[in-house]
Parts: structure tokens; C-alpha cells; sequence
């Protein structure tokens, strides 16, 4: 850890912050558009079912009325004490239904995400090895045609064979319903059961967890296997693989061990955009799955037009992807010292 | 040919590749000189080596003479109120109830009406398929120019300009990347009110923040070149040098990123349908009779599967010709 590094670190976390920042005022212009009265923004935050007179009251309470900067600097120390308004739904704080929901995402998410970043680097690093051969073809067949696929092809059809034909796996929900949750420790369903040692339970959600995971790993595998091949494809053109050659190793070390390991970099930017996007999509995975995650939680505030819910869960998921992105980019910093200079 | 003007390269010659090999043999036989590409062999090579980015270009091509015959037909019975016109190219009317054939599925008797199968009330599928393809080509080219367009005014100032403007753009640009595509675009599309226009809008909301970091960086490498240099140095104005120079140079390599771009905001929009956003009660789309075909699943599989797989051949084609778009900007080939 040099005084370079750290200074490396620091630039990025102010720049975290400030995009931060920026983009919880971007969320605050977009609602102050919409609704630039102080009746409209109460109706935004408690719904329709209220006469006016209610409706300047609740904007009094809710200091819709003090000047724009003053709202501002509420809605963002708000933000940052964990006050995302109340649920119009549920009449809770937000905070307490993201607790609820948003680990079961994340613990499917980062699965998923994983799987498909394993299955494309490996299928990336096979076509470009062997480059222009049959199975190079084959790959970029199968990874145009599960990139093309609308999200719901892929989870449909998954449900189809598996579920519903073989029989194999459960069609939906999280878990079987009839078990008991284990105790929330973390949130992270996967860690809590094995917490409480709830084996049946354990069993049970990663039987569920299979197909909204694969689906995921689906959709997203693409993307890594197209930059995976160029990377490699690059790497496996320079001198130090040609010298490998000429020393006589053989083919899977010098691919394996030399190209691979020096073209795995620049895909780990991509691993971060991965996850914003499969962040995305498991809005649309688990509508088809009943998986009761934060996508699930956001498509039904959607259908009952539940602003507060729908607002929480925009500015939530940006936070965690701007994290995400952090951490990628000292990921980056660590195994490229390159990339520390600029 | 027409004479070239200095200082603004025709299309052709970016896709040589700059000063890197005279040739680019990509297949063995027929190294062509680059420098006697001309637009007709350029095409003409096209056809006869390339036949898979050939069905793409067929594929994309038809998508879009349909959507545009379709969608005149669409326009024009909206405003005569003559519905009958607006189907009267389809197979059969997307919109008649037909109990008979509540469900039933794919036949090729009566062909081409039933080839998809029958929906819950028994409107063809192949029809409702075919009534909404206007509105996804539409929402693709549309999204994408206007991406385009705001992301060049706003990538390249902030390129060319540097300093502050080029800072705020640069977070501006990675707080709109925060949000997850999709969680983005509802969110939009809620708070501005339902429909088809709010859609487009949101998504352009969406969309243009990639375009504006993709010419800033076409900005900045081409600010360095000799005769962006040249020009400044001959007094030419900021805006002049942006308006002569930069931006015809700029304006190639995105060709292929829009290329690809179309599919994805057509995966996108229907996947907004699918959550049933932007969709009017009754009107066809491609991604809400997948979503209402889920109910029917798993004993009328055809319902969700063949509006998907439409989707998918039409992101496959612009894949297809994309992806070979590319290599030809990025000077990996040439006919």
C-alpha cells in the first residue's frame, strides 16, 4: 500500500461521492418536475385517496412548502438517515420493506452474476484459443442467441423445461413456503440458514435459487464472452505467448496460464456494468419466478402506482451499483498498477 | 465517385484503418488493396463473401419495410377512423374475438393465420405479432437518433472543451449509469405518466449518457490529431473546428455501436411491455402477449414463446450486421 495507491483510492471515493450526490439530485429534479406544486407532491408520496384540504396538510407536515433548498438539504440528510418515506402499500418505512427484500435479490444477483461471469470467461477463452475453428463459431452462436433473448425468454423457457416438463427444480417463490425463515441475522437468506444450522431451509432456497441464478447467469454471460475473446484474442498475439510457444509448453498452459491471466483485466470494468444490468434484470426474473425479492416488490408498487416504493427502490439500487463500480475500479487498481498513474 | 473534399473523409476511407496495413485479409482468396475500395465493390464484396451479415442486413431489412408499409397503414386508419385499413395487410384482424379458437395451437391449416396458434379469445397470434412490429422499429430508430444527437452536442463540447464542463459531464453521465437500465426507465415512465411517447421519452432519458461518453472519448483523441491542431492554429473558432472537423470524424465508429444499440432498445422496450409499461389496453405488443401468455403457460406454450422469439430474431439480425459493422470501423476488415 503506497502513498500512490491511497491517493488512487481517495480520488475514486470523491468521485463515488460526488456521483452520489449527483444523482440523488437528479431523483429530487425529476419529482420537483413532475410535480411542482406542493398538493402534487403530497399526492406523489401518499396516493390519490385524499381531498385537498388533507392534501396541504400533509404537504405542511412534510415541509412542502419551505423554500427548494431547504427541501433539498431534507431530502438528502434524509436519504442518508435512511428515511426513504413511507410505503403507500404497506403504511411502513421504506427502509424496513427494502430490509426485508433487497438481500434476497442480492444474494440471487451476485450468484447469478458469478455464474455468468465464470461461464463467459471460460467459453470467451475457449473461442479465442481456438479462433476460428468450429467451436469459436459454435460459442458466438450460442452467445448472440442468449444475448438477443428478451429476459422473459430465457426465464420462461427455463420454467418450461425444468420445472414444469422434467419436474426437476420448484417453478417459484424463494423457498418452500411451508418452512419456517430462519432468523434474520445478515438478511442474506443463504447465510442466515446456515447460522441457524436450518439445513431443510438451506436446502430447500438453493433448490429455488437454481433457476432465477441461471437465468441471470443467461442473460449476462454474453457480454463477458464477447470481451473475454477479444481480450484474449489480443493477448494471445503477443510476444510473451509466442515466446511460451517456442518453449515448448504446451498449449493448455500457455493459454491457461500466460494469455489468460494477462487478459482477464479489462474485463473486470465489465463484471461491475454486469451487475448493474442483472440488477435490472432480476426486476423482470423475478416477476416470472414469484421470487419475492426488491424486483418482485418493484413491479407490484409499479402496478399500484406506490411512488415512495418506486423512488426508494431507483435511488437504493444506483447506490449499490455506484458502490459496486467503486470497488471494481480499485479491483482494477490493485491488478493493473497502470491504471494507478491516471 | 464525386471529389473528395479535404479535411471531411468520406465514409469509405475510415473504414480502411487508418494507417495500419495497405491490406486486410480477412479471407484468403482476393486481398483487396484498400485503396480501390470504391462503394459498388464495397457492396457487391458484401454480398457475395458475407452471407451471414447478409441475412441480418435481410432481416433488419424487412423489419423495417414491413414497420414502415405497416405503421402508414396504422397512422393513416387512426386518423380516417377505418380500422379495417389498418389490418388489411395481415393475415387476419388482430382485434375480432373468436372463441372457437380460444388457445389453440400452432396449425398450418388456414395458413399463415394459425402457424403461431390462437391466443385466449382466439385472435391470431401471427397477426398481433405482425400489428406490432411498427411501433418496436419506430421506438428503435427513434431512441437511438435522439441518443445520438444529445449525447454528441453534450460528448463533444465537453471532449473538445475540457476542464469543468468536461468534470460535471463526466459525473453527470456516471450518476444516470448508476441506475439499472430497466429500474431506471419504470421509474421514468411512472412518474412522467403512461403511454407510448412517455416510453420513448424515458428511454431516451435513459440512453443518451452512453452516446455522451462515447464521443467525448472520440473528442479527445481527435483534438490531438494534426489537423484539428492545424485548424486552431489557423484561427478557426472552437464551435467551427466541432462543427468541421470533429464531428464528421467522430460520427463513424458509432455507427456500429448504433447498430447493435437498435437491438438493445428493442429488448428493452419490450421488456418495459413485458412489465406492462407504455402499453394501451388492447393494442398488440410484442412484449405484453408474452406477459399475458404466462398465465396460459405451462399448457400454451406457443403464447409467450412466439412473440419472444420474434424479439429475438430481430436483436439477432442487428447482432449479426452489428458485430460486422464493427470489425469493418475497427479496420479488422474489408472487402
Amino acid at each position: 500500500m503506497d502513498s500512490r495507491f491511497l491517493m488512487f483510492v481517495a480520488r475514486r471515493a470523491v468521485n463515488a461521492v460526488i456521483t452520489i450526490l449527483i444523482m440523488i439530485a437528479l431523483m429530487f429534479a425529476i419529482i420537483h418536475l413532475v410535480a411542482p406544486t406542493p398538493q402534487d407532491l403530497a399526492r406523489l408520496y401518499v396516493g390519490t385517496h385524499f381531498t385537498v384540504p388533507e392534501l396541504n396538510q400533509i404537504a405542511h407536515r412534510m415541509g412542502f412548502y419551505q423554500p427548494i433548498y431547504v427541501q433539498f438539504y431534507n431530502y438528502v440528510t434524509g436519504i442518508f438517515h435512511g428515511n426513504l418515506g413511507t410505503d403507500t402499500q404497506y403504511g411502513i418505512p421504506e427502509l424496513l420493506v427494502l430490509q426485508e427484500y433487497f438481500p434476497v435479490t442480492l444474494n440471487m444477483v451476485v450468484l447469478g452474476t458469478i455464474l455468468g461471469i465464470i461461464i463467459g470467461i471460460f467459453t470467451g477463452a475457449i473461442a479465442a484459443s481456438n479462433r476460428n475453428t468450429g467451436t469459436d463459431y459454435g460459442i458466438k452462436a450460442i452467445y448472440l442467441g442468449t444475448w438477443a433473448a428478451p429476459i422473459f425468454l430465457v426465464g420462461v423457457f427455463l420454467q418450461l423445461v425444468f420445472a414444469y416438463e422434467l419436474g426437476l427444480l420448484p417453478t417459484g417463490q424463494v423457498a418452500n413456503p411451508t418452512l419456517a425463515i430462519p432468523p434474520a441475522v445478515t438478511g442474506l437468506p443463504l447465510i442466515d440458514a446456515i447460522l441457524a444450522e436450518r439445513w431443510v431451509y438451506l436446502y430447500s432456497y438453493l433448490r429455488h435459487l437454481v433457476l432465477p441464478a441461471v437465468t441471470i447467469a443467461v442473460i449476462s454471460f454474453g457480454g463477458i464472452t464477447r470481451l473475454t475473446r477479444a481480450t484474449m484474442v489480443d493477448s494471445l498475439d503477443k510476444d510473451y505467448v509466442k515466446l511460451a510457444y517456442m518453449k515448448g509448453l504446451p498449449k493448455r498452459q500457455v493459454v491457461w496460464g500466460t494469455a489468460f491471466r494477462n487478459a482477464i483485466i479489462p474485463i473486470i470494468t465489465l463484471m461491475a456494468l454486469s451487475f448493474a444490468f442483472t440488477v435490472g434484470g432480476s426486476v423482470v426474473v423475478e416477476d416470472i419466478f414469484s421470487y419475492h425479492g426488491i424486483g418482485f416488490f418493484f413491479v407490484n408498487a409499479a402496478y399500484n402506482l406506490d411512488y415512495p416504493a418506486i423512488l426508494a427502490i431507483t435511488v437504493v439500487v444506483g447506490l449499490a451499483v455506484i458502490i459496486a463500480n467503486f470497488i471494481a475500479d480499485i479491483l482494477y487498481g490493485i491488478m493493473d498498477p497502470r491504471v494507478r498513474l491516471t | 465517385m464525386e471529389p473528395e473534399e479535404p479535411g471531411r473523409p468520406r465514409r469509405l476511407r475510415l473504414l480502411k484503418g487508418k494507417g495500419r496495413s495497405s491490406t486486410v485479409a480477412v479471407h484468403d482468396e482476393a486481398e483487396v488493396p484498400l485503396g480501390e475500395t470504391s462503394g459498388l465493390r464495397f457492396i457487391a464484396g458484401f454480398i457475395r463473401r458475407d452471407k451471414i451479415a447478409l441475412t441480418g442486413a435481410i432481416g433488419i431489412g424487412i423489419f423495417f419495410v414491413f414497420g414502415l408499409i405497416q405503421g402508414i397503414l396504422e397512422t393513416v386508419s387512426d386518423y380516417t377512423h377505418n380500422l379495417a385499413l389498418s389490418y388489411s395487410i395481415l393475415p387476419s384482424n388482430p382485434f375480432t374475438f373468436n372463441f372457437a379458437n380460444s388457445l389453440a395451437p400452432p396449425t398450418f391449416a388456414n395458413f399463415p393465420v394459425g402457424i403461431f396458434g390462437y391466443d385466449e379469445v382466439g385472435r391470431s397470434i401471427l397477426s398481433r405479432i405482425l400489428y406490432a412490429i411498427p411501433k418496436d422499429a419506430l421506438a428503435s430508430v427513434l431512441i437511438v437518433i435522439s441518443a445520438i444527437v444529445i449525447g454528441m452536442f453534450l460528448g463533444i463540447s465537453a471532449g473538445y472543451l475540457g476542464g469543468w464542463a468536461d468534470e460535471i459531464l463526466m459525473r453527470v453521465t456516471d450518476a444516470f449509469l448508476a441506475f439499472p437500465l430497466i429500474v431506471f426507465a419504470v421509474a421514468l415512465s411512472l412518474i412522467l405518466g403512461n403511454g407510448y411517447t412517455v416510453v420513448l421519452v424515458a428511454l431516451t432519458i435513459v440512453w443518451w449518457p452512453t452516446y455522451a461518453r462515447f464521443f467525448r472519448a472520440q473528442a479527445l483523441t481527435l483534438k490531438s490529431r494534426g489537423y484539428v491542431e492545424a485548424a486552431r492554429l489557423s484561427g478557426l473558432s472552437p464551435l467551427s473546428i466541432i462543427i468541421r472537423h470533429i464531428f464528421p470524424n467522430a460520427i463513424d465508429p458509432i455507427v456500429a455501436i448504433a447498430t447493435l444499440d437498435f437491438g438493445n432498445v428493442i429488448l428493452v422496450y419490450s421488456t418495459l411491455a413485458f412489465l406492462g409499461i407504455g402499453v394501451q389496453v388492447g393494442q398488440p405488443e410484442l412484449g405484453s402477449m408474452a406477459a399475458s401468455g404466462l398465465q396460459y403457460v405451462p399448457h400454451s406454450w406457443w403464447f409467450p414463446l412466439f412473440p419472444s422469439l420474434v424479439i429475438m430474431a430481430i436483436v439477432v439480425c442487428y447482432s449479426l450486421l452489428g458485430d460486422r459493422i464493427q470489425d469493418m470501423v475497427g479496420g479488422r476488415l474489408s472487402y
